[in-house]
């Protein structure tokens, strides 16, 4: 039982860290329709700044910040420059161009950092609190679960409260009528992908405190980011949260009870069924699941 | 099923080609001129479609040259050019689901990982002959298609892209898991020398014909498909999936059909691989980059064409090599950059452009950027 409730408690906990690694990616696609290959190079660039950070002895909670600021500029000026350039094009091709920036970012990272894991040290993230029936809770992972939660919450924020949050979701909606309506298109999808880098960026920060990270894994980000915004549903800033939430408990619980790697397998047939049974996502709005592209 | 003249008027603009295609079998440069034909019964005999016998000629021109070249190379260079043959093969299978049909299947490797997973299974286990083992590659590769398609298929855009990408990591996880069958992450060798030899290893020589001829084979089958009906049905699904269903498209069984014919040629080619490679893992034959690099062939060479695919393989493959060899450390970094400048300018690819700039005079890759911007 209590081997169960160990499970949980660190599914919970990976579910808070895969919500906030998902959380921009999941935003670029509802507003904007473009799938972003490039977001797991974006998380291990902000893990790399931090991890640079952390050596010359900034705390890697502050060097998030820092993480979180530059990968904003710099997916700023990528949907500005680059992305924008093709946002009418057949998917394909912003697939592509994702996928150009991913081989660039990754290896580039490469040449700089090279291949070796890394991981950034504290002195108190990897201790643990210890809750009856021996369970414990990491540190670090419980405060990279509070971030993802403060992140989710702020971005429901902006998005409901703020005339910039407002204009990113009409945008969204319809783009002809939010530029009739006056709102620069061109601005509002350079900002939503700017937020979404700084998120990851952030998530970036969070991956490294609690693991071990190499740009090999630029790859593996990318796809829990597609698994969970898929899972919670788009059009919905809680979907990314409840997706992360969801599969990180359905991973740690089928670890417990599957042999091998099989557990794997499970995370990718949930995301086939959810899309089979449900494409909207769990809370996502149907709308954005309906969305015929071209 | 409505008439040819039916299904075929959904889709505007390629009216005429039904009729310039019912007689003979134009191939992608043909078809493209076909279409300045005027739209009457005596478009069957117009200069252009009488010179319907040109790609054919080219190709097999193109095919004999091929065999020529083999005698000049030394064994690396025969290596390098059958992985060109690989790829152009590779991308024309994709081009049938995701060029003609408009699908973005993400998860295409699943076919040709199934395909060398099943030729090392049927030869280690089953000591089957590798011309055996073969076509059995393509057929249960084929079966996966159509039952992953069924359910799939009904999927549109990102979704249909997102939903075949995890059925191809998930069907990795699957095999690594299967220890006594695929012998799990630790691979699975090939007996090629000796008593366990079903069929000897075919040897670098041996390897170039066998690429070259399923690549043939892929570039035949996606030509006969173009010009035939279930081409023209193939591309009003394209444009409008609803609008080809209204005039008499049985749009699920076309799809799933064009589904499995796609992963029959992409198994064939993964038994060839797996043959070649002799010890193969889960982490090589389904890599997903097998999968991009299909699709950044297609739509750099030209999605939907019949020339385009060989074109961007050719190219794609040939520019990469040609980095490895002088940029060692740098060559994915490089052609990540050539990547995104390939899409910005010419996203509807070379062969495309190609023939609207020549009917246009006009030379401008800045246009592409003019449309698609936002």
């Amino acid at each position: 039982m209590s081997q169960f409730f160990q499970a949980t408690i660190y599914g919970l906990l990976q579910g808070g860290l895969l919500a906030l690694i998902a959380a921009g990616f999941s935003l670029v696609w509802g507003v904007m329709n473009v799938v972003n290959l490039a977001h797991g190079a974006f998380v291990l660039v902000g893990a790399y700044l931090a991890w640079e950070l952390s050596r010359v002895g900034v705390d890697p909670f502050l060097g998030m910040l820092v993480a979180a600021l530059a990968l904003f500029a710099a997916g700023y000026a990528i949907q500005r420059l680059l992305v924008n350039l093709v946002v009418n094009a057949p998917v394909f091709i912003t697939l592509l161009l994702t996928f150009g920036l991913e081989l660039l970012l990754v290896n580039g990272l490469i040449l700089l950092f090279s291949a070796d894991y890394r991981s950034i040290r504290t002195s108190y993230a990897s201790r643990s609190l210890v809750l009856a029936g021996d369970v414990r809770v990491p540190v670090g992972r419980l405060l990279a679960f509070a971030v993802a939660i403060g992140i989710t919450l702020a971005l429901v924020a902006l998005v409901r409260r703020t005339r910039t949050g407002l204009a990113i979701m009409a945008t969204g909606m319809d783009r002809g009528a939010a530029r009739l309506m006056g709102i620069r298109a061109r601005h509002v999808y350079a900002l939503t992908f700017g937020i979404g880098a700084a998120i990851a960026g952030a998530a970036g920060a969070m991956v490294g405190t609690v693991d071990t990270f190499s740009p090999a894994d630029a790859g593996r980000f990318t796809l829990f980011s597609f698994v969970v915004a898929v899972l919670g549903g788009l059009g919905n800033m809680y979907g990314a949260l409840l997706g992360g939430l969801v599969l990180g408990l359905v991973e740690a619980w089928g670890s417990q009870y599957l042999p091998g790697t099989l557990v794997n397998a499970v995370a990718f047939a949930v995301l086939v069924a959810v899309l089979i049974v449900r494409p909207s996502g769990l809370i996502g709005r149907a709308h954005y699941a309906a969305r015929v592209e071209v | 099923m409505t008439s040819e003249r039916g299904e075929a008027a959904a889709v505007p603009g390629l009216t005429r080609r039904a009729d310039a295609g019912r007689d003979e079998v134009p191939d992608g440069g043909a078809a493209r001129h076909g279409g300045k034909a005027p739209p009457s019964a005596a478009s069957t005999r117009s200069p252009v479609t009488q010179r319907a016998w040109l790609p054919w000629a080219v190709g097999g021109l193109v095919l004999a040259a091929c065999f020529g070249l083999q005698s000049q190379l030394y064994a690396g260079q025969e290596r390098t050019v059958a992985t060109v043959f690989m790829f152009v093969g590779l991308a024309q299978a994709w081009n049938l689901i995701g060029g003609y049909t408009g699908y973005a299947c993400f998860g295409q490797v699943v076919f040709f990982g199934l395909g060398g997973y099943t030729t090392a299974a049927l030869m280690a286990h089953a000591h089957v002959s590798f011309w055996l083992a073969l076509p059995a590659s393509g057929l249960l590769a084929a079966i996966w298609a159509a039952l992953i398609g069924l359910p799939l298929l009904p999927l549109k855009g990102h979704y249909f892209a997102v939903a075949t990408l995890g059925v191809a990591e998930g069907t990795r996880e699957v095999v690594t898991n299967l220890p006594s069958l695929t012998g799990g992450g630790a691979g699975i060798s090939i007996p090629t020398v000796g008593a366990d030899a079903t069929t000897g290893y075919l040897g670098n020589d041996g390897f170039y014909v066998l690429f070259l001829l399923l690549a043939a084979v892929s570039v035949l089958v996606v030509a006969i498909v173009s010009a035939s009906k279930l081409g023209f049905a193939l591309r009003a699904i394209n444009q409008d999936e609803d609008a080809a269903a209204s005039l008499g498209v049985h749009t699920t069984r076309t799809k799933v059909s064009v589904f499995a014919l796609s992963g029959f040629l992409t198994g064939l080619l993964g038994a060839a691989y797996g043959f070649q490679q002799v010890t193969i893992f889960p982490a090589r034959l389904f890599d997903v980059n097998f999968t991009v690099l299909m699709v950044i062939m297609v739509i750099i060479g030209g999605s939907g064409t019949v020339v385009g695919p060989v074109i961007g393989a050719a190219f794609l493959q040939f520019v990469s090599e040609y980095l490895r060899q002088h940029f060692t450390e740098a060559h994915p970094f490089i052609l990540g950059a050539i990547v995104i400048v390939a899409v910005i300018l010419l996203p509807q690819g070379v062969v495309s452009y190609a023939g609207s700039a020549w009917r246009n005079r006009d030379f401008s890759l800045l246009d592409n950027i003019r449309k698609y911007r936002l």
